[in-house]
């Protein structure tokens, strides 16, 4: 009778072991996006310039083309064969789905914006979470007249020599000042005008 | 004969109960696997990354460099050949592929001070922003447009025309004394005119000098009939 007591305690402590791991289980929530490159390996990936993606690559490759734009902008004017993924939106479970795809059939995708640095985030946040299949478009782009014009755009460009500007104004400021040709002075010619003379009056009659 | 059985079933309960816990922990393996997460979630990362307050512009730079703002620290995320040509005032130079080197993690991972990344324009300072607020480091922000921007308002600004606002003049005015404190020299004689202009009492007060006129005297006419 002792026993089959200490066995029932036993049995119900396991029931509710199982039970408790069960509902664990199911209650816990996968996280939806995960990082699947370490930081150094992100760090390493967007160090090289293999997902620049210029205007001219436009025409050679197969690709799939995504507006990071937001909706209005995107509607009013947008490259040919793009689809509109707002920044956002970029993680929405179905959009996810749709870099998944591409993904898996090995199709590149290339992200623009109005300029390249509108696309860097979205591409970076994907690339850290493992896809690998993402370019960035280097363009800039800009309306004229309701039209939309697209430009290549250069990274990161070393425009001005600051240092030349800089000394190059100290040594026009140091240096003498170019004397002006004073303006000659106008020689006035003075005509003395005669004063009449009042002759004193003599006599009369 | 019922009884009999479940005695022979309850002889073995303790072997079945602990197989229950062995196929349990079996389980446990079976569980995906999940990396070690580096950093805050993916989808707090885009909620800071969209948003713009991460930039600080050229001017407010300036006016903090110029006040000697002791919290400020410049990072150029450039070359080491860029940083040697021209870089700001105090900057540091970390080269972007060593910003996770042990030898300068402090000074991107702290507390004290408001650190300012820069480089040409801010693509590859973007890119180092993103990846240190992957990590969760505070108090970052990235110079809007870079040294480029830099050049273009603060150490050579463009004139107004004459038809813009005051508030553009006011704007340039202060460019170009920052430009000024930053090292870039304006010939003397511009400097000294508007000083001149400025110094030029307008009213000047002319004290009326009397000059009494002498009265022509009439002469006596002589002779006479």
């Amino acid at each position: 009778m002792k026993e089959l007591e200490k066995t029932k305690r036993i049995s119900i402590a396991a029931v509710l072991t199982i039970l408790l791991v069960i509902i664990a289980l199911l209650s816990y929530k996968r996280p939806s996006h995960l990082y699947s490159e370490s930081i150094e390996k992100s760090l390493e990936l967007v160090s090289n310039s293999d997902y620049i993606f210029t205007q001219q690559d436009l025409e050679k490759y197969d690709f799939e083309l995504v507006d990071v734009r937001s909706n209005i902008e995107y509607i009013k004017g947008h490259l040919d064969n793009a689809i509109n993924i707002y920044v956002p939106e970029i993680l929405d479970p179905k959009n996810s789905e749709f870099f998944q795809e591409m993904k898996e059939n090995n199709k590149t995708v290339v992200l623009y914006g109005a300029s390249p640095n509108e696309a860097l985030t979205p591409f970076m946040l994907l690339q850290q979470l493992g896809y690998n299949n993402i370019k960035i478009l280097t363009v800039d782009l800009e309306y004229s007249q309701d039209k939309l014009i697209v430009k290549s755009s250069t990274l990161e460009e070393n425009k001005y020599d600051i240092k030349k500007y800089i000394d190059e104004s100290i040594k026009k400021a140091t240096a003498k000042p170019k004397t002006i040709p004073k303006p000659k002075p106008v020689v006035k010619k003075i005509t003395p005008v005669k004063k009449n003379k009042k002759l004193p009056v003599e006599g009369g009659c | 004969m019922v009884n009999r059985k479940l005695v022979k079933f309850l002889s073995f309960r303790y072997i079945i109960l602990s197989i229950v816990f062995i196929v349990l922990a079996g389980g446990l393996v079976v569980l995906p696997k999940f990396e070690k997460q580096e950093g805050i979630e993916p989808e707090k990362l885009l909620a800071d990354a969209i948003s713009p307050e991460r930039y600080i512009s050229t001017d407010v730079l300036a006016d903090r460099m110029i006040n000697q703002d002791p919290t400020l620290l410049l990072i150029d995320l450039r070359t080491a050949e860029d940083y040697n040509k021209y870089a700001l005032p105090n900057a540091i130079n970390i080269p972007i592929e060593n910003i996770f080197s042990k030898d300068y993690e402090g000074y991107l991972n702290q507390v004290e001070y408001d650190v300012v990344l820069y480089s040409n324009d801010n693509f590859k300072a973007d890119q180092a922003w993103i990846l240190c607020k992957r990590l969760d480091y505070k108090n970052l922000r990235v110079l809007k447009g870079g040294i480029n921007k830099w050049y273009s308002t603060i150490i050579n600004p463009e004139k107004p025309t004459e038809l813009m606002a005051s508030k553009a003049f006011d704007l340039y005015s202060f460019r170009k004394a920052a430009s000024m404190y930053f090292g870039v020299a304006y010939p003397q004689k511009e400097t000294e005119k508007r000083v001149v202009a400025k110094a030029k009492p307008k009213v000047t007060t002319t004290a009326k000098v009397v000059v009494p006129k002498k009265k022509k005297k009439k002469m006596p006419v002589e002779g006479g009939c």
